[in-house]
């Protein structure tokens, strides 16, 4: 083994708090990476509470229960807003990358552990803010892209928006402190040995993902406050009324959301990585090309953010860029796909459950990814704009892409986490029931879109009755699938089998392996020598 | 690792971090700079359907081409004004310079204030509208129940021709719109205007 574990580097005994100044005052990057996937866990009962409410309305043509429309709007942005920034964002970014990445480059904690504690309960602040916003006022009806003159105070007078304006401020203020966190901590504090292009493929997608981060968050705060004073404080950058331009909102709103949407999969790229060649115990086929696709993906992905425009009236040639740019994505996305495949060739595979979920966010991913590049082509998005079809669409790269990513990673890192093992046959059986119940929920939602039929509207014609109730019976399995995941946390954490330091064998190559499970309180306290071989 | 180690460290870090720091302050900036950027950019290019403002007379001469323009006019809410082209259109030859009028009243029993915006409509005519004179550019007060003529002059440049995007346009819809204007506080449009006619 390349790596030389030191008995007394990990310590899980004496000098750390107790009680509950372990975690409110925690600096310790395990405890805030448990806490962020706890809200993340809190989070997902409530987002996806309000996409099976949806569902349920959607069940049958006419009107179910719903009888404020507004109500609906609320319930559609704010399942927008928690699944975004309260579920994945956390779990990815604020759980694994905490938990795992100070483990993975052998250092004792991140560069900032102070900091990192503001950026947790920053997130919770946000929270709770957002939660306020469905309470007081209206609540916020205005999709989760809030665009004007919707969010105007003359559409939306009353508190919410603003409650919400301000909840994503702190959410964004929490995500820029932890990715500086990030970067200094993988620049500055890798163990020795471990250059750049030694780095584990997680890693790597870490410090994109917070470069993204730096870039992208703060436009979209200079945006929301834009917003904020137009509502409050007479101000007119989106009002035309004052020769201010409401598309400016979209310019500024996308060049923010379209990096967003790889800040929410290149986590779930690096976890899928290390886990295929964990379990096809081989070293991931072409290391370098998948950074660099990482790497190019971040760059494109910030020069393509008006394919989300396509009908407001931007001129040819500019649509015929965008198409363009937008399209040049699927070439690194191809090279990672197929790097995995290759990975897995002649590989000897096992399929345990992380396995099983890494290859699901494989196969679904690229379905979501072929009906992202018929999207791209501007003719087709102003035929199927705002309908089901991209509804499908990016429910499959990140409902079932990215939340894929997180069970995937869940399961092959909860005995590290926990000390305990989850249950195999149950694991497998949650990842069947979520497959087929993913799958009947968003697949029916490509033919409802290209038939026509509008997002956002709790109401349709008798002739979408078919699929919609299809979705709705998938919705069901889904739910029962997550009820079955919360069974298998309860199962794993009081009964589940003791973990060994590396149940997965030699494939487990990286240096989170290296240290006992559960992993202690304080781990990597004498830096590990990396050997000369690439850690993939 | 020695104290050394840990000092060096953490200057290393800080080092780091206040750089990463300084990246989010310059990208909040430029989420701001965007702005006047974004007026500029439709200002010159005639993006999203600005027209220009230019001088009197067409440089490339008219052409025998000829285009219909319809004029459109709206008053948004809180303006007690009625607003309406004197005609639904005219026929323009390209680069010939037109006056148009547009007859606005005033209903209530108040002096009020109003000002429009404007554009033109399909957007990529905007680069080769070239507005001359407007009432736009500036702020109308309306004693109770006046009356007013407001002329506007353009022309539409002969490039409008060669342009891929624009050449197919056989009419342009010139649309205004008056809102209510703030007491005191100059209209963007007409402040930009304001500007440009210092130069």
């Amino acid at each position: 083994m390349a790596y030389a574990a030191s008995h007394d580097a990990h310590d899980d005994h004496g000098h750390h708090p107790s009680g509950w100044r372990r975690w409110v005052y925690s600096t310790n990057h395990k405890d805030i990476g448990t806490m962020y996937m706890v809200v993340s866990m809190l989070s997902a009962v409530l987002g996806g509470g309000l996409s099976w409410l949806i569902r349920l309305e959607l069940a049958e043509p006419g009107i179910q229960f719903i009888t404020d429309f507004q109500f609906y709007n609320v319930m559609v942005s704010a399942h927008g807003l928690i699944m975004v920034f309260f579920v994945v964002m956390p779990a990815l970014i604020g759980g694994f990358g905490n938990w795992f990445l100070p483990l993975m480059i052998g250092t004792p904690d991140m560069a900032f552990p102070r900091m990192n504690n503001v950026s947790f309960w920053l997130l919770v602040a946000a929270l709770i803010l957002l939660v306020l916003s469905g309470i007081v006022g209206s609540g916020v009806g205005t999709g989760w892209t809030v665009y004007p003159p919707l969010s105007n105070i003359e559409y939306h007078p009353g508190p919410s928006v603003d409650f919400a304006i301000l909840s994503l401020h702190l959410a964004g203020a929490s995500s820029v402190l932890g990715a500086m966190n990030f970067i200094t901590t993988i620049l500055n504090m890798r163990a020795p040995g471990m250059t750049l292009h030694r780095m584990p493929l997680f890693v790597w997608a870490m410090l994109i993902t917070a470069f993204l981060l730096l870039l992208a968050i703060p436009v979209l705060a200079g945006a929301l406050t834009m917003l904020l004073t137009d509502r409050n404080f007479g101000t007119a950058f989106f009002k035309t009324g004052q020769g201010g331009d409401p598309i400016l909102w979209q310019h500024l709103f996308w060049f923010f959301g379209h990096p967003e949407v790889y800040i929410m999969i290149l986590p779930g790229f690096g976890i899928v990585s290390q886990i295929v060649s964990t379990f096809s115990r081989k070293p991931i086929f072409g290391y370098l090309g998948m950074v660099y696709a990482m790497v190019s993906i971040g760059f494109v992905g910030f020069v393509v953010w008006a394919h989300h425009m396509f009908s407001v009236g931007l001129t040819s040639s500019t649509r015929a860029y965008f198409v363009v740019a937008t399209m040049v994505i699927a070439v690194p996305t191809g090279i990672k796909i197929f790097s995995w495949i290759a990975t897995m060739w002649g590989g000897s595979i096992s399929f345990k459950t992380p396995m099983l979920w890494a290859i699901g966010f494989i196969f679904l991913f690229v379905v979501g990814g072929v009906t992202g590049v018929v999207l791209a082509n501007a003719a087709i998005a102003v035929s199927v704009h705002d309908t089901y079809y991209v509804v499908a669409h990016f429910h499959y790269v990140l409902s079932l892409g990215a939340v894929f990513s997180i069970f995937a990673g869940f399961y092959y890192w909860i005995g590290k986490m926990s000390g305990r093992q989850y249950p195999e046959k149950l694991g497998q059986l949650h990842f069947w029931t979520s497959f087929v119940g993913v799958n009947l929920l968003f697949f029916p939602q490509h033919f409802l879109g290209v038939q026509g039929m509008p997002r956002r509207i709790p109401d349709y014609p008798d002739a979408f009755t078919g699929w919609n109730m299809v979705s709705s019976f998938g919705a069901l399995v889904t739910a029962l699938s997550t009820v079955l995941f919360f069974y298998v946390v309860y199962r794993t954490l009081t009964s589940g089998e003791k973990c060994a330091a590396n149940p997965w064998g030699e494939g487990a190559s990286t240096l989170e392996w290296t240290v006992p499970s559960p992993a202690p309180f304080h781990t990597h306290e004498v830096m590990p020598k990396i050997g000369s071989q690439p850690a993939e | 690792m020695s104290d050394d180690g840990t000092q060096g460290l953490r200057r290393r870090n800080r080092g780091v971090a206040t750089m990463l720091g300084g990246l989010v302050v310059g990208m909040v900036g430029l989420a701001f700079a965007s702005v006047p950027l974004y007026r500029l950019f439709c200002d010159v290019t005639g993006f999203g359907g600005t027209p220009r403002v230019g001088l009197a007379g067409s440089s490339s001469g008219i052409s025998d081409r000829e285009i219909e323009v319809r004029f459109d006019s709206n008053v948004a809410a809180g303006l007690p004004w009625v607003f309406e082209a004197e005609l639904r259109s005219v026929r323009v030859r390209l680069g010939e310079e037109v006056e148009a009028h547009y007859r606005v009243r005033n209903l209530s029993k108040t002096k009020t204030i109003g000002t429009s915006t404007f554009n033109v409509s399909p957007n990529s005519a905007g680069p080769h509208f070239v507005k001359v004179q407007c009432f736009c550019f500036t702020e109308q007060t309306l004693q109770p129940g006046e009356e007013a003529i407001l002329p506007v002059r353009f022309y539409v440049e002969p490039e409008i021709g060669s342009d891929r995007d624009a050449r197919d346009i056989t009419a342009v819809t010139l649309s205004y719109t008056f809102f209510p204007a703030k007491t005191g506080a100059a209209a963007p449009a007409a402040s930009a205007v304001a500007a440009l006619g210092a130069k």
